[in-house]
């Protein structure tokens, strides 16, 4: 690091290194082995195979489609929702929040499953009600237009968080000023809220286009039984075809994915260039519009469209795992607890999967925190282009689909490791490892935020003093940081716990999680089994969500994301 | 640095990840409730050994294997699988182990593998189930190229199910069937998509009215009270016979051992009866719902034939039903 001059915080020397080396192991070293491998396959001719092959071509369409579909269904749920909860005086707005984000939360897998068990013929929901369709039709979610609608459905609340976050930044003055002059609120929203929440919105939809195209529980469960293959399945496919070209294979379709998904966020970056955003004034714009007699309109919207994405499914959900066989509907005759006897007290799975989730979610939480904060005093200390560019390859991870990690991370560890001599794949470590990478970014930036806003004067107090760097770290350093910390653990816990996509991959004898144990719960025809495990798993995640909650209270503002 | 490591080894610790694979590893392809059920007898009867067990379709399952072995790391150290012709591959890989199980005198000679490699456990045959709202009764396997049948049959796809796999072999070889069949069948709107789990859903549901399927799962499944029945086709039906064997590389072969005896055993073979499978044993009955077992007609299949050309029939059937 020629050049580089120490500034006033003393860094013990192992910590730059440390972080870079981390930064190496868990996103420069599984990328390179992609990279390496897709271009081997390609020097070896395999590449003509690949490429001609239809399947690739029609899986990347469908890719395409529905997540483009899927992204502007996602746009329009999302921003309702922000708009209304953000800018008017509209009754409920802690529980319609809380209850709005909560698909996002949820296994996709499960959503997919719960809206299967809520409609076509075999709905035992809707045979209850005796509305069911008739014999041979078709189930209608197992279509483009199914997948994109649930691709809709679970990520709305990212359009909703991202829009949120910049809408709760616009300036009042300008509102303010706009109604002074006799504006009516049509005009100020479209003149003045509107050009001013786009960068929102652009976000929004590119982390929701980002997060289609890797989507993998949906398609599994909506796309496989209609021969529609987006990438991520096909992949998927590939592997339960195994060949010595496989893994050539999926490293050219996992490098299509993250260009794909590089696209989007480029044609982000391109919308928001050349526009500048910056506002002066008074932020906040809470309660911009008053509805008064819309609300009449607006509030059975918003709880209709709430039923429809969380009721409804959950229903049929239970539904689903009460009937004692399919094609029976249900009563209070019919109605049985086998499923949920069996999940709970003979699936040696079941407990394997919990507690191979917890322990994985609680694993990466706990261990990323350690290093995140490390990574985040070196980051906010020394502004160099190092540390900029570390910043960027801790995200990069994140950016990709995660079954684009998967495969970088079987490549690697797919052979036993030099030195060493022991293979991590088909082991818990190889999941616990791509899940460090994964979700490195997620545990990084509440945490990052919470240095930004300390007053260095404290720690050059300590410093003065004589006290060592764990000594700061520990006496003033984490104390002041420990809200974003619980949060960000948190937060990785939750989107560990219901992970899929990258363990569909990685996961072998007895390390299975709840994502793939639902999913080959499905697979094998016991559907009444998943329905009964996935109705544990969502209560699961609201009990987590509610505690969140009732942290709020003590956590700094914007921690918890569906929170004002 | 040294508190960071010890700090983070402290923070793993706490959440103590379980170990994978403790004792026998299984690999299986029957559906959850039974594989559980397999495995809770063996470890009933054997208390000692503790078994972890993954299901997945046998094409699926043999990948994970495969990928497993590629990486120097096969977890496996038995499989349950559907056919004795994807055994019949892994044994001439050297990558079985043989064995001469006691229990073998007790089974027909065609039903296992002479050197000891492989055990077949069970018949399952493959017919045709349907929805009790059908407008046709199907009797034979011609009747779902009916025009009533339109756009209503559904099957397994030989990329997820070694019995389907089986099946597409025995069928293209009858004549009179063949893959024109097959053909036929695809013009008529049939899909071929999941394993047989998903083909029983899809007919008990009604939304396909006739599957081809494995003869257990509906005949548990009418017992039950779902709206399906099952028939025995009259040109026949293709059978597997879901072998047990044992991978060369298992660090546990004495435990593996006990297993194979366990499940050849009249104990573990009445376990599979009371499942609602038919038993492979010499002198067994046959489950509830089933017809005695000399009266179904078994259509033969050339193992060697198959095991040569699986690979194209499987590129014939996707060809057929664009799958990939």
């Amino acid at each position: 690091m020629h050049g580089y001059v120490r500034t006033g915080n003393s860094q013990p020397a192992w910590l730059f290194p440390f972080v870079v080396i981390t930064v190496l192991i868990l996103s420069v070293l599984p990328l390179a082995r992609l990279a390496m491998v897709g271009i081997a396959a390609f020097a070896n001719g395999g590449v003509i195979d690949v490429l001609s092959a239809p399947s690739l071509w029609s899986a990347t369409y469908y890719t395409i489609v529905t997540s483009v579909l899927g992204t502007m269904i996602s746009l329009v749920i999302g921003c309702l929702f922000a708009f209304l909860l953000t800018l008017t005086d509209i009754r409920g707005k802690g529980p319609l929040s809380f209850f709005f984000v909560l698909p996002m939360m949820i296994p996709p897998q499960v959503t997919a499953l719960a809206w299967v068990q809520m409609s076509g013929p075999s709905s035992p929901l809707l045979k209850a009600l005796a509305i069911a369709p008739p014999l041979g039709s078709p189930q209608p979610l197992y279509s483009v237009g199914g997948i994109a609608l649930l691709y809709g459905v679970q990520h709305a609340p990212l359009v909703y968080l991202a829009l949120r976050a910049g809408l709760m930044t616009l300036p009042r003055d300008g509102v303010e000023a706009a109604r002074l002059s006799g504006a009516s609120s049509f005009r100020v929203f479209r003149d003045i809220i509107l050009p001013l929440s786009l960068p929102g919105i652009i976000a929004g939809a590119a982390i929701s286009f980002v997060s289609c195209t890797g989507n993998f529980g949906i398609p599994a469960i909506l796309g496989i039984p209609a021969s529609i293959f987006t990438l991520p399945t096909l992949i998927f496919t590939k592997f339960s075809a195994f060949t010595s070209r496989t893994f050539g294979d999926v490293a050219v379709l996992s490098a299509i994915i993250a260009m794909i998904s590089v696209a989007g966020l480029m044609i982000q970056d391109r919308a928001l260039r050349g526009r500048d955003y910056r506002v002066i004034g008074l932020s906040g714009a809470s309660a911009a519009f008053e509805l008064g007699a819309w609300r009449f309109l607006f509030t059975p919207v918003l709880w209709a469209i709430l039923f429809f994405m969380l009721a409804a499914p959950f229903f049929a959900l239970v539904a689903g795992a009460l009937v004692p066989a399919y094609g029976v509907p249900l009563n209070f005759k019919t109605m049985s607890l086998h499923a949920f006897e069996e999940i709970l007290f003979r699936q040696a799975v079941t407990r394997t999967a919990f507690v191979n989730s917890i322990s994985l979610a609680g694993a990466t939480a706990a261990c990323l925190l350690v290093v995140t904060v490390l990574a985040a005093y070196m980051l906010t200390r020394r502004k160099d282009a190092a540390s900029r560019i570390i910043a960027s390859l801790i995200e990069i991870p994140y950016s990709l689909p995660g079954i684009v990690m998967a495969v970088a991370f079987i490549l690697v560890f797919a052979a036993p490791i030099p030195l060493l001599h022991v293979s991590l794949y088909g082991t818990i470590w190889i999941i616990l490892i791509a899940y460090f990478s994964s979700f490195f970014a997620v545990s990084l930036k509440p945490v990052v935020s919470a240095f930004h806003q300390l007053d260095p004067a404290l720690e050059e107090a300590a410093r003065l003093s004589g006290a060592g760097f764990f000594r700061r770290l520990f006496d003033i350093i984490v104390p002041l940081i420990a809200p974003a910390a619980g949060a960000s653990v948190i937060l990785v816990f939750l989107i560990a716990c219901n992970e899929l996509t990258i363990s569909a991959l990685l996961w072998s004898a007895g390390t299975q999680t709840l994502g793939v144990a639902i999913y080959n719960l499905d697979d094998s025809g016991s559907s009444d089994f998943a329905s009964a495990l996935s109705v544990l798993v969502v209560l699961m995640v609201v009990v987590m969500m509610l505690l969140l909650e009732l942290l709020a209270k003590r956590l700094p503002k914007g921690v918890v994301p569906w929170r004002n | 640095m040294k508190t960071i490591v010890s700090a983070a080894l402290v923070a793993a610790s706490l959440f103590a990840i379980p170990a994978s694979a403790a004792n026998l590893v299984l690999y299986i392809s029957q559906p959850n409730e039974d594989a559980q059920a397999t495995v809770d007898g063996f470890m009933a009867a054997n208390p000692d050994i503790k078994v972890d067990w993954v299901r997945d379709g046998t094409p699926k399952i043999i990948a994970k294997l495969q990928a497993e072995i590629q990486a120097g790391n096969p977890v496996a150290d038995i499989l349950l699988i559907a056919d004795m012709v994807t055994l019949e591959r892994l044994k001439e890989d050297g990558k079985l182990l043989a064995y001469k199980s006691p229990e073998a005198a007790q089974y027909d000679a065609a039903l296992y593998d002479a050197d000891g490699y492989y055990y077949s456990t069970k018949l399952i045959t493959t017919g045709i189930m349907y929805n009790t709202s059908a407008g046709m009764k199907p009797t034979s396997w011609k009747d779902l190229t009916k025009p009533e049948a339109k756009g209503l049959v559904t099957m397994p796809s030989p990329l997820a199910s070694g019995a389907a796999l089986i099946h597409a072999q025995t069928l293209a070889a009858v004549p009179g069937l063949g893959w024109d069949f097959y053909k036929s069948l695809a013009e008529n709107g049939a899909i071929a998509a999941g394993g047989n789990g998903a083909v029983l859903k899809s007919v008990a549901s009604g939304e396909k009215a006739y599957g081809m399927v494995v003869d257990y799962l509906p005949i548990r499944e009418k017992a039950k009270g779902a709206p399906v029945e099952f028939v025995f086709p009259s040109e026949g039906v293709s059978a597997v016979t879901e072998p047990v064997g044992i991978l060369a590389s298992s660090k546990n072969a004495e435990a593996a051992k006990k297993f194979v005896d366990y499940v050849l055993s009249e104990k573990g073979q009445e376990g599979f009866l009371k499942l609602g499978y038919i038993p492979a044993r010499n002198g067994m009955k046959v489950p509830e719902g089933f017809p005695a077992r000399d009266t179904i007609k078994v259509l033969p299949i050339n193992a060697a034939d198959a095991l040569k050309n699986s690979d194209q029939d499987l590129k014939t059937f996707s060809g057929i039903y664009g799958s990939n």
